[in-house]
């Protein structure tokens, strides 16, 4: 077996990090995904240095230059759209009427189409047309003054622009498979709202189910957090930070207070309760001194000694030096052209027998465009040449 | 019609990642059956609150990822419950489970065994790490996320790391293992043979900052680290304080743009300030010009404040809380929330829905999650043919409750 989705192609009309990505992993996995870029280009910025983000979310795509305000380039994309089985786009809803890319006029011209749409803020709704802006969503959906401690300004996280890329390809897929199995083609949302909503915390769905808890509104102080060994952070000697994910503590508590240096039996935490409710201001205040009297290196070796379900905050440099990072290929470590060695983000998910895998880094504009044109509407090399010469497509070299 | 009509899931998980992977697929009409320990089931079925708020008289925390399911119970350390789940396997397109790969092993339970008794079975894990990471160790979605350099580059400098939230992360890994599992089972309609999928938390949460962490491996350090919204460079970019709740000012740095601010800011000083005329010298004098801007925005409250932007056609929302949210009209309407009735406490409830919206096969939440084991022996019966004497044998034994 090679690429799940090989025998489809998808058009892809996007301008935005999160509904490219949601395209790349697509070709990711098969698909010939044809990036349709729309004469005349604006012009282009080089920076002579690597292109990592485009290299990250047009790899596997493909790319045709035409211009679809005149007839004979509004006439070849709407064969594109003919034989296209996806098209992913985040533009504006007037922008796609205006250009006749709206799920209604593409589904005439192609009925199995699958139509998925990266929105603002879904497809209904008094604010359906707000731009899809993931600032925006992010701020309607309630967990950003959650986050920092109390007195900070609220957090923008980017999460959510990212959940919103694997819910549109997980959409995308589902109606692929939905018309495999018999059914029709159809339209799919993704709104980064709704992307937000699901991106955030747990806290969401407390607070619409039980309607009230200030705990739940308002940031709590880390010398505050519900649960001493879980969901808390403490500094270390060398100022980096431990975490604990140990909700259970009666199952934790005996490791964890000989790594700490407390007593299994110190009356004052012996039980859950007492720890999480009773003491627990005591034991924070605890745990806050003990761990700053080593440096974080000793935390984590502990940590793994003992089996704890606790780690050392990381940053970057974390990831990128990993070696099960890129043992599962999360992480790839590429050959480019131009800039050699290069490290980029790779594949989230594993399939044993039809893997993801790197065919190419991002086209230019208009790179595909001859191959493309000859391949699925048949243009023969004189058609091409005139085409191009009458300014209706555009071949793109790589640079 | 569902799109996922005939798809049965054997969903062996616990806790967040793989139930809420299971949900998404039983949202569009997937069977999925739940398997669970006979004695209290999921661990979720345990938790009792949240941040120290008591969830109330439903645990929504197990009710919601685990809607649309089914329940069985069995004790898979019994040979008898063991062959009972390959009965299943026979009838079913995907396997799922987030336990760890040594403990299905050690239940029989290993991709080889289930393939060999069904070749077209999609299995599906979700590991902490990754299945080729040598690393054995408790994944919970906090201390995952703090491996992926996400928490530290948040948050003001000098601030404390900063979580996105409980279930943040594992949501994030039970889309991406839904997305596998969905390429898999496309791949098995064309060619009929399964295959294994993996989606770890670790391999998804290093996407959840993708945009800086790309920028990061390719050279860029100070992505690593925090920044505060005094020194972006763009201050037309930019989270504001009012008197009340705080605005985020979403606008590029482009002249009509900066004069349309001035302007709604009540002809505010720094608009005719030379320093800001042009979009170079607002990028090189940014923190005097944040300092100007909020200044003026700390002079009103939010609401006055939008109302101006509005005015001027500037893009900017206020900070919600999530007592905004949930009276948030777009939410209800795109039913990303939902109201459905809960068994448990015999009244309508409010739940998260649905954030992937099609249009001809839309997701739908008929039940929220299943009691433990209410459906073991309709199943046994009506899906794999047990009779009544074998149900009986298999109590005896312990396999069943």
């Amino acid at each position: 077996m090679s690429g799940v989705l090989r025998d489809l192609t998808v058009l892809d009309l996007t301008r935005q990090f999160s509904a490219a990505m949601a395209a790349a992993f697509l070709g990711d996995f098969g698909a010939r995904v044809i990036r349709i870029e729309l004469l005349p280009a604006p012009p282009r910025k080089t920076s002579g240095r690597w292109n990592h983000e485009a290299d990250l979310i047009h790899r596997n795509k493909q790319s045709v230059a035409l211009d679809a305000s005149q007839p004979r380039g509004r006439e070849l994309l709407e064969g594109l759209i003919a034989r296209a089985d996806v098209i992913v786009t985040d533009w504006e809803r007037d922008e796609l009427v205006a250009l006749g890319l709206d799920h209604a006029a593409v589904s005439a011209l192609r009925p199995e189409i699958i139509y998925g749409r990266l929105s603002g803020f879904g497809p209904e709704g008094p604010d359906r047309d707000l731009p899809a802006i993931d600032e925006l969503a992010a701020a309607r959906t309630g967990a950003m003054p959650m986050l920092p401690q109390p007195g900070q300004p609220p957090v923008y996280t980017g999460a959510g622009a990212m959940h919103a890329t694997a819910q549109l390809a997980f959409g995308i897929v589902l109606a692929l498979l939905h018309r495999q199995r018999g059914g029709e083609g159809q339209a799919v949302d993704v709104s980064l709202f709704g992307a937000n909503m699901y991106g955030s915390s747990l806290d969401l769905q407390a607070f619409l189910a039980i309607g009230a808890g200030e705990r739940l509104l308002h940031p709590i102080s880390r010398l505050d957090v519900s649960n001493p060994m879980s969901g808390s952070l403490y500094p270390a000697a060398d100022g980096r930070w431990v975490t604990l994910t140990m909700p259970d503590t009666d199952r934790w508590w005996p490791a964890f207070a000989d790594m700490v240096g407390l007593a299994r039996d110190d009356q004052r935490f012996d039980s859950h309760e007492k720890r999480t409710g009773t003491n627990r201001g005591v034991l924070i205040a605890e745990l806050e001194r003990r761990f700053a009297a080593q440096p974080a290196s000793h935390w984590r070796q502990q940590f793994q000694q003992r089996q704890l379900s606790a780690d050392i905050i990381e940053r970057f440099d974390y990831p990128a030096g990993d070696p099960g990072a890129r043992a599962n290929q999360y992480i790839l470590d590429l050959d480019h052209p131009s800039f050699g060695t290069i490290h980029s983000l790779g594949f989230p998910i594993w399939l044993s027998d039809s893997p993801a895998r790197l065919d190419r880094l991002a086209p230019c504009a208009g790179q595909h465009t001859g191959q493309v044109l000859q391949e699925l509407l048949g243009c023969s090399r004189e058609t091409l040449h005139e085409l191009a010469a009458a300014g209706v497509v555009a071949e793109g070299r790589p640079a | 019609m569902n799109a996922l009509d005939g798809i049965r899931v054997i969903d062996l998980t616990v806790w967040f990642q793989g139930p809420v992977c299971a949900q998404y697929l039983a949202d569009f009409g997937a069977d999925v059956i739940k398997i669970e320990r006979p004695q209290g089931g999921d661990q979720a079925r345990g938790v009792r609150s949240i941040k120290a708020v008591e969830i109330g008289d439903w645990n929504q925390y197990f009710l919601v990822i685990n809607r649309n399911k089914k329940s069985m119970a069995l004790d898979l350390k019994k040979p008898a419950a063991q062959e009972i789940l390959y009965r299943l396997v026979e009838k079913s397109e995907v396997f799922l489970s987030n336990l760890e790969p040594a403990m299905l092993a050690g239940w029989n339970l290993s991709y080889e065994k289930l393939a060999a008794i069904n070749p077209r079975l999609v299995y599906a894990t979700n590991t902490g790490y990754g299945r080729f990471s040598q690393v054995a160790r408790p994944s919970f979605d906090m201390t995952v996320q703090a491996l992926t350099g996400i928490m530290a580059r948040l948050g003001e400098p000098g601030q404390p790391p900063i979580y996105l939230g409980m279930g943040s992360g594992d949501a994030y890994g039970g889309m991406m293992s839904a997305l596998g599992i969905l390429l898999a089972l496309y791949e098995c309609q064309r060619s009929g043979r399964g295959q294994q999928v993996d989606a770890s938390l670790y391999g998804a949460q290093l996407f959840l900052a993708a945009p800086q962490l790309q920028a990061y491996l390719a050279g860029d350090e100070s992505r690593a680290l925090q920044h505060s919204r005094r020194s972006v460079e763009n201050p037309l970019w930019n989270l504001y304080p009012t008197r009340g709740r705080w605005v985020y000012l979403c606008e590029p740095n482009e002249d009509a743009r900066f004069t349309a601010l001035g302007r709604a800011l009540g002809n505010a000083a720094f608009a005719a300030d030379p320093h800001f005329a042009d979009a170079d010298g607002r990028r090189r004098h940014n923190e005097a010009l944040i300092a100007a801007i909020e200044a003026e925005t700390l002079r009103h409250d939010d609401g006055e404040l939008m109302a101006a932007f509005r005015a001027e056609g500037l893009v900017a929302s206020p900070i919600h809380n999530f007592a905004d949210v949930v009276r948030d009209e777009q939410a209800w309407r795109n039913q990303y929330f939902l109201k459905t009735y809960c068994e448990e406490v015999q009244r309508e409830v409010s739940i998260r829905g649905l954030p992937v919206t099609l249009s001809k096969t839309p997701g739908e939440v008929h039940t929220l999650g299943p009691q433990l084991g209410q459906d073991t022996e309709l199943l046994l019966m009506d899906l794999l043919g047990y009779d009544w004497e074998r149900i009986e044998a298999l109590k005896a034994e312990g396999a069943i409750p």
